[in-house]
Order: structure tokens, then sequence, then C-alpha cells
């Protein structure tokens, strides 16, 4: 047996000895394991509440009874945001985003009903997912169980020992190392095991429950690195503690909490309130299609009429009402995108100057990486109102071309005509079927932030190294 | 008092004490400032909003000045409602960063309108605001825990342990030891507490009862950390900060999520969505039933309009508007559900509050601040009253077939904030408090139970040494 695996099997000794650590361990599997069995079952039975709810909208939908086609462009439809199987090991952004989102014609609405307005504060002291346990709370377990490593030889005298017996800093440092990372994988195992389950179960596709296994891991690692390379900087064991408990306080709790109030101070968001009011200026300034002297539309008017070769409106062969729906949405829908757009804009650029941060704090790749791979970050919020924005436009002028197509002008202008057409349109509109982004897409986005918790994890090991180094140095 | 300037040269003598204290009282500060200025920016939100109205308001009358009815005016003019922060608020600024605190509406159906969201990041809120509250909760235990924890044990390491308690009035020291750090360390959280509420106006008994609770919940922390400091002679300043730092993770990050989870399962609120499918069924359908039918169920809760003219054969906006009425109507049942949901899970997050500190504490400031859960109800509650009046307003033009015109617009209603309650003192923020002055009080009277033989107290963990306190207490 090597002199690493020997150091580190006396130091396994002493950690299953310990009280707190083995407590400690037990407690977080545990709640490990009570967390992923929560997240699962919510997991599911939300997603069977939304799959419901969606069987439901689409019914009300199909069943409508004969309509004219612009009432049904205000009866509208709904979309719930489907959830990610992934979302069960980290829900990200899932609680703080709306999940109703209702689509009508000359509007675009926001997604309501998200759990964050309705729970009480208790939702703001986070939520206990699987990520939450490792991200949060096992790095404080492996500070309570590794920060006397080192530095406990140090106190008792017992390094000096092992040095003067020919055992090399380097190898010393390395076998509590191996210890530690040994008691992480310990503390890592049900998160591992869900993932598996739910990749090999075809829930999730396996390279993103890899990814997520490797970030992880990576952190994991990261801080056992962190504790056993401050333990062997310290003297005395309490100061490495408080050295590394104030690391942690910082890196964890008080960093990705602060740099969030600096973007939303930096790049502030417009409120919905402005945006509807500039909206709709700007679409009164694009013409009204109700004054037949308006520039805009009497141009479209002459452009209909060139096309069909007639003379009068009354004469088309289609309802010119429909044709000015359609092309009332399309302006409409140009500019809401494109506020909408600036809005998203705005938004990726406080995440982006967040995740510049992640050089500072480690723990902000993380983050980004496992709700990039979960697929529970804004990105993904974004291509679910980007898909529905996409439905309800296509909806939206399905409808307003039954207007022009199944009506008749003068009919339709004849205030004491009812004009309905049959509830059979209704049914040959497709479903909406949310499209999540490919794992390709996932790993491009994940890229980035996976090679910054690696230059983190490469930085510690080369300290770790130099301190290995030092170590002997300095006791001989 | 001679003690007392000799204990505090002592604590600002050693590098560690000083360095923290000085870190709770900027970061304290910051997180006042960053409220301070998180505030003032909602102000001037609201502010900058309600010239943009106007210019709207302004704009629809003038298009529709010689309006015959109030159909198209009432269809089309916005009214802007908006919660200004209290004066308070900076101290936590709670649901106030994802639910709106301006909204547009119209005298459509409410029901539709009145759950609309604000855009906000969602990732920057996921962790939650860097605000006073949070360095209440979450960071000022740290602190207590990092001065506190060694008490005793370092004393011993250096060897003064055994005269010390032997000298005369030896509990005494002690208490004066800790009280110190206790007043040290609730100064750096109270003074930019106050500086905040000397800036923004705080009414004296906000600030007050924001101090109180702040007192209290770092008296739990300061009476934990002396009741583990104190386990007698075998206590190690690292087994202290490792229970300490382990109850913390349990109080604040632990049970608290452990408690939502329960809350959120025990108590569903689905009936937000359900009410939204079931008025838009019931506004919608209104086009398939007969109009008498509708007007009678409008009739029934507006009889002041029973004896108006009856609808004429075309289109009449008083059917329009009424249908949307019944439509909200129809949920009201839904409504009260989805209500009193909201209500249960945020009564059952105050019991919590007796047992745990951290969860009290939050509640409470949240209250003082105003920015909680039934805040944003009762902005809601405002919301629905002035489109109440609103809905008065324009039936008052349309049942009687009177002509709006520029009259009409100048003598539209206008939105008022709620009023707000003043804060008080009552049993809930009592039963906060209760626990932590129990512990603190056990805190400190083991510590005065040290004793230099060294016999005392056999050595154990921290639930042993709970229970030692709590007879120590009793005798």
């Amino acid at each position: 047996m090597s002199v690493v695996a020997r150091i580190a099997r006396e130091e396994w000794r002493l950690l299953l000895r310990d009280r707190v650590a083995v407590s400690g361990l037990l407690l977080l599997l545990l709640l490990t394991l009570v967390a992923v069995l929560n997240a699962y079952e919510h997991q599911r039975s939300a997603s069977a509440e939304r799959a419901r709810y969606q069987a439901q909208a689409n019914r009300e939908f199909e069943t409508q009874p004969d309509r004219h086609p612009h009432r049904v462009v205000h009866f509208g439809h709904f979309l719930f945001r489907p959830l990610n199987p992934l979302a069960a090991f980290d829900p990200g952004i899932n609680a703080y985003t709306g999940n109703t989102l209702f689509l009508e014609g000359h509007r675009q609405n926001t997604a309501n009903f998200g759990d964050v307005r309705q729970s009480s504060l208790l939702l703001r002291f986070g939520q206990l997912t699987p990520a939450f346990m490792l991200q949060v709370l096992a790095p404080l377990l492996l500070i309570f169980v590794g920060h006397a490593a080192v530095a406990r030889e140090r106190e008792s005298g017992t390094l000096r020992i092992l040095l003067a017996q020919g055992v090399a800093g380097r190898q010393i440092v390395a076998g509590k190392l191996l210890a530690l990372s040994g008691f992480a994988g310990l503390a890592l195992l049900p998160a591992l095991l869900a993932l598996a389950w739910l990749a090999a179960s075809g829930r999730a596709p396996w390279p993103l429950a890899l990814l997520l296994a490797g970030a992880y891991i990576g952190w994991l690692l990261l801080w056992s690195l962190l504790v056993v390379l401050v333990s062997s900087q310290f003297k005395r064991g309490r100061d490495a503690l408080l050295a590394l408990l104030a690391a942690w306080a910082v890196l964890v709790i008080l960093l990705p909490r602060w740099l969030p109030d600096l973007a939303n101070a930096n790049v502030p968001l417009p409120t919905r309130f402005e945006n509807a009011i500039q909206v709709e200026r700007e679409y009164k300034a694009l013409g009204d299609s109700h004054n037949p002297d308006d520039p805009h539309f009497s141009a479209f008017r002459e452009r209909v009429l060139e096309k069909y070769g007639v003379e009068n409106v009354e004469d088309l062969p289609v309802n010119y009402k429909g044709l000015l729906a359609i092309e009332g949405e399309r302006l409409s829908s140009e500019l809401f995108n494109r506020y909408a757009d600036a809005l998203f804009d705005r938004q990726e650029r406080q995440n982006a100057m967040v995740d510049d941060f992640a050089w500072l704090s480690p723990a902000l790749a993380l983050r980004r990486l496992s709700m990039a791979a979960a697929g529970t970050d804004q990105a993904n919020f974004r291509r679910f109102l980007e898909q529905g924005e996409d439905y309800r436009y296509e909806l939206v002028q399905g409808l307003n071309r039954l207007q022009a197509e199944e009506l008749d002008y003068v009919d339709d202008t004849n205030p004491d005509k009812e004009n309905r057409i049959s509830h059979a349109h209704w049914q040959s509109f497709p479903e909406f079927h949310y499209r999540a982004p490919t794992v390709s897409d996932v790993m491009h986005r994940a890229l980035p932030v996976g090679l910054v918790l690696l230059c983190w994890l490469a930085v510690f090991t080369v300290l770790m190294r130099l301190a290995g180094n030092r170590l002997g140095r300095v006791a001989q | 008092m001679k003690g007392f300037s000799n204990e505090l040269r002592l604590i600002l003598r050693s590098r560690l004490s000083t360095s923290a204290l000085l870190l709770l009282l900027v970061l304290a500060a910051l997180a006042v400032w960053s409220g301070l200025d998180q505030v003032a920016h909602q102000r001037q939100t609201i502010d900058r909003l309600a010239v943009l109205h106007q210019q709207d308001v302004a704009a629809v009358a003038d298009r529709y000045a010689d309006s015959a009815d109030a159909g198209s005016p009432a269809y089309y003019t916005f009214y802007n409602t908006w919660d200004p922060p209290s004066d308070t608020a900076f101290m936590a600024l709670g649901l106030r960063d994802v639910a709106p605190y301006v909204l547009r509406i119209r005298a459509l159906g409410l029901q539709a309108q009145l759950y609309d969201g604000e855009t906000f990041n969602p990732e920057l809120a996921l962790p939650g605001r860097f605000d006073f509250a949070f360095v209440l909760i979450y960071l000022a235990p740290l602190f207590a825990i990092a001065l506190l924890h060694d008490l005793v044990s370092a004393e011993r390491q250096s060897g003064r342990l055994r005269l010390l308690l032997s000298m005369p009035g030896g509990s005494r020291l002690w208490r004066r030891r800790a009280a110190l750090r206790y007043g040290l360390l609730f100064a750096c959280l109270a003074l930019p507490l106050l500086a905040g509420a000397l800036i923004s106006g705080t009414a004296p008994l906000a600030i007050a009862i924001a101090l109180v609770i702040s007192a209290s919940y770092l008296a739990f922390w300061v009476g934990l950390s002396l009741l583990i400091a104190a386990r007698g002679w075998s206590s190690v300043a690292n087994a202290n900060a490792t229970v300490l730092m382990g109850s913390w993770a349990l109080l604040t990050l632990l049970l608290p999520t452990l408690a939502n989870i329960v809350l959120s399962r025990a108590i569903p609120v689905h009936q937000g969505v359900d009410l939204m499918l079931a008025q838009r069924e019931a506004v919608h359908g209104a086009w398939e039933v007969p109009r008498e039918e509708t007007m009678r169920r409008f009739f029934e809760s507006h009889p002041e309009w029973r004896d108006t003219a009856p609808l004429p054969d075309g289109f009449h906006w008083k059917w329009y508007f009424a249908f949307h009425q019944v439509g909200d109507e129809s949920v009201a049942e839904q409504v009260r559900a989805y209500r009193a949901g909201l209500e249960a899970r945020q009564q059952w997050t105050e019991r919590l509050g007796w047992l745990l500190p951290g969860v009290g504490a939050q509640a409470v400031i949240h209250r003082v601040a105003d920015t909680d859960l039934p805040a944003q109800l009762a902005y809601r509650d405002r919301i629905e009253a002035f489109h109440r009046e609103m809905r008065d307003f324009y039936y008052g033009y349309l049942f009687t077939d009177r002509a709006f015109g520029s009259k009409g617009f100048a003598s539209q209603p206008t939105f008022t904030p709620r009023s707000r309650e003043p804060v008080s003192f009552g049993y809930q923020e009592a039963a906060t408090l209760l626990l932590s002055w129990l512990v603190f009080l056990f805190g400190i009277g083991r510590l005065g139970a040290l004793k230099p033989n060294g016999k005392a107290r056999p050595a154990g963990r921290a639930g042993a040494a709970l229970q030692g306190a709590t007879a120590d207490a009793a005798l």
C-alpha cells in the first residue's frame, strides 16, 4: 500500500470515529434523499397538473361553439410551461417564473401564477433540493470534517514525525485530500444515483446527467482541495476552521446575493407598465386602420386592390377586414417582439455580469452550469416565452385568415348581422408542444462556465502542490 | 464601569474581533444603503410612470372627446395604480422585487388583470436580496458565533481560566464579557439601521419594533453561543464552532426550506389558475348566452340599475360591461378560496416563527417593512376597491345613456394608494421574542455556573449542553 493510501486510510479511520463527521454525513445523506424524493414527487405532480390544465385549455379551445373568428382571437388560449425532468435535481428559477401564459390578439401577456408570489417569505430562505444540498450544505460539512486534517498533525507534533520518517509533504497533503474527497464522494452518492436513475429510465438525456454529475464532482473536489490547502497553511485547526467558514460565507452566501443587486442597479429593467405605453404609442404612430386617409393603411389598401386587380374593397374575393386584422397583428407583433427582445437582452446582460464574477466565486460558475444543464435557467424560460409567442402569432393570424376567407366583407361590416363560422375550424389548429433545447445547445452554453470551474480546480491543484512542497521544507 | 472599559480594550486589541465587528458594521451599512437606494428607485419609477400615464390618459381623452356614450372611453382608458414603498421598506425589500408595485387596469373584467406579473430577472431574484433583513438573519449569527465560540476555551488555552474562575465575582466578569460583545454586535446592526430610519423618516414605533426584533434575534444567537462555549472544561474551540455553525445551518437554511416543502404541499393554491380559466369561459361564453339572461344576473348584484331602459336591438356597451362584471362575480368563490390558501400559508409561516427564530424575525421585520405577502394582498384589495369605483362611475353613464365627452373625462375617478395601518406590537411579535430571550438567559446563566474545579459539567454535545443549561436556570 502506498504512503498516500495509508495516510488516507488513517484519516478515514479518524473521520469515522468523529461523531460530528458521521452524524453530519448521515444528516446530509438523509436530507439529500428527502430532497431527491420530494423534488421528484413535486416534479411529477406539477407535471401532471400542468398536463391536465393544458389538456383542459386545449379542450376548451377546440370545443368552442360557432363564433366570429375575432371573438376567438380574444378568447385566446392558455399555455402551461412543461417541466423539464432534470428540474427535479435543480429547479433553478422555476419557482420564480410564472407557469401560465395567456395568449390573445394584440397583446403579449406575462406568464403568471409563479410560486414566489403565492408563497410566504419562507420560499426566500431557499428550496430544499438536491442542488441546494450540494451547492450550499455539502461544502460546509467538508469544512467541519476536514479543517483539521493537516493542522491537527501539526498541532500534535505528528507532522514533524511523519516528515522525519521520510514521508514527503506532498504525500501527506495528497493522502488527506484523498480521504476528504472520498468523504465528499459519499455525500454526493444519493445525488449521483438519482441522476443515473433519471438518465437510465430515459427521463433525461445521459450527456446532461453526466454534465451535472461532473459539475458537482468538480465542485466538491474544489472544496476538498480548498479545505486541505487551508488546513495545511494554519498553525492551529481553529484558525483554519474560521478562515474556511469565512470563505464559505463569502463565496456561497454573500457574493451570490450581493452581485445580483449590483447587476440590477447597473442594468435597470423597464417596468411592464411603461413598455405597454411605449408600444401603444408606437403602434398608434404607425397608422390608424379606421381612418380612410391614413397613409400607411391607404397604401396597404392600394397594394391589396392592385394585387387582386379590383377597384373597391367590396369587390375583393376575400374579406378586407380580415386582411386588415392580419396587417395590424403583424405590425403590433413586430413591435412587441422588439420590446420583448430588448428586455430579454437586458436580462441577459445582467446575467452575464453576474457570470463574469464566476472568477471571484466558483459558486456562481457552478450555479450557472447546474441550471443550464437542468434546463431551469433564464435562457430556457426565454425559450418557452418565445415559442409561446410564435404559437400565439400563428394562432391569431390563422384566425385572422379565417376571417378573411370565410366571411364576407359586406356581412362583416354590418353591425346588425351575426357573423359566425363553424366550430369545426377550431380543431384544425395544432396544439402547442414545447421544444427543449438540444443537448449540443446546452453543452455549448455550459462550456464557458465549465472552463471557469476547471480553471478554479487547476489553480487549487497547483496551490496544493506548492503547499505540499512547502510543508516538507518548513518542517526540516 | 472600569471593568467594561478594560474589557472593551481587550476586545479591540484582538484583530479577529475588531475586523469582525468592523465588517459587520460595513455590511449592515451597505445593506441599509442599498435598501434606501432601492426604495428611492421605486419611488422614482412611480413618479416617472405617473407622468407617462397622464400623457396616455390625455391622448385617450383627446381621441374620444366627443364620444356620445361612455363605452369607448371605458374600454380604452387605463388607470394607473401604485403601491408606494413604506418608510420602513428599506429594511426588508421582501416581495417587492418579484411582485408589481405599479399596475395598469381598466374597467373590463378585473380577474383577468389582477394577477399580471412585473418584469424582473428571475435569476437575480433567486438568491434573494441583499438587504438589512439578510444581514440580520443570515450574517449576524455568524459574527456572534465568531466572537463568542471560544469565550471560555481561549482562556483555558492561555492558562488563565483557573485563575479567572477562582477570582471573587468571577461570574460577573463573564457576564460583562458576554454583554459587551452582545452590545457591540447590536450596535453594528442598530447604528446603520437608525441612520437609515433617520434618512427615510421612519415612524419611531416602527423603528423601535425593528430594533427590538434585531436585539432579540441577536440575543438568541449570543445565548446559544454562550451555551455551547460554556460546555465545561473540555469544550474545544473548533468543536464549538462546528456545533454552532451546524445549528445555524439547521435553523436558517435547512428547517425553513423543509417547512416550505411541508407548507406548500399541505396548502395547495392551484385555485388561481382555476379561477383564471373559469373567468375566461364565463366572459367569452356571454356571447352565446341570451343577453337578457346576462342582464338578469347583473341586476341581481346591481339592483340600482334594474329599472333603466331595456337593451336596444343592436350592440350596447352596458351589456358588454355587464358580462365582464358577471364573469368576475361567477368566480368569486374561487377567488375567496385562492386568497384563503395564501393567507393560510402566511399564517403557518408566522406560527413557525415561534419555534424558528430566523423565520420569526424574518416575518416580523417584513411585516414592519410592509413588503410581505399580506402587503401584496392589501395592494390587491386596494386595486379591487378602486376597480369597483371605476365600474360604478361608468355604469352611471352607460345605464342612463348620458353623454360622456370631455366632461366625463374630467370627472374620472382617481386612484389613491392604500393607507397603512400603523405597525403594532402584537402577540405574534411577543411570541417570536420569547424563545430568543429564554435562550439568552440560559446562556448567561450557564456562563455564571462555570466552576474553577473543572468538574462542573461533563463534556457533551449541544443537546446535552442545552439540557444542562435548562437545569441551571431552573435551580
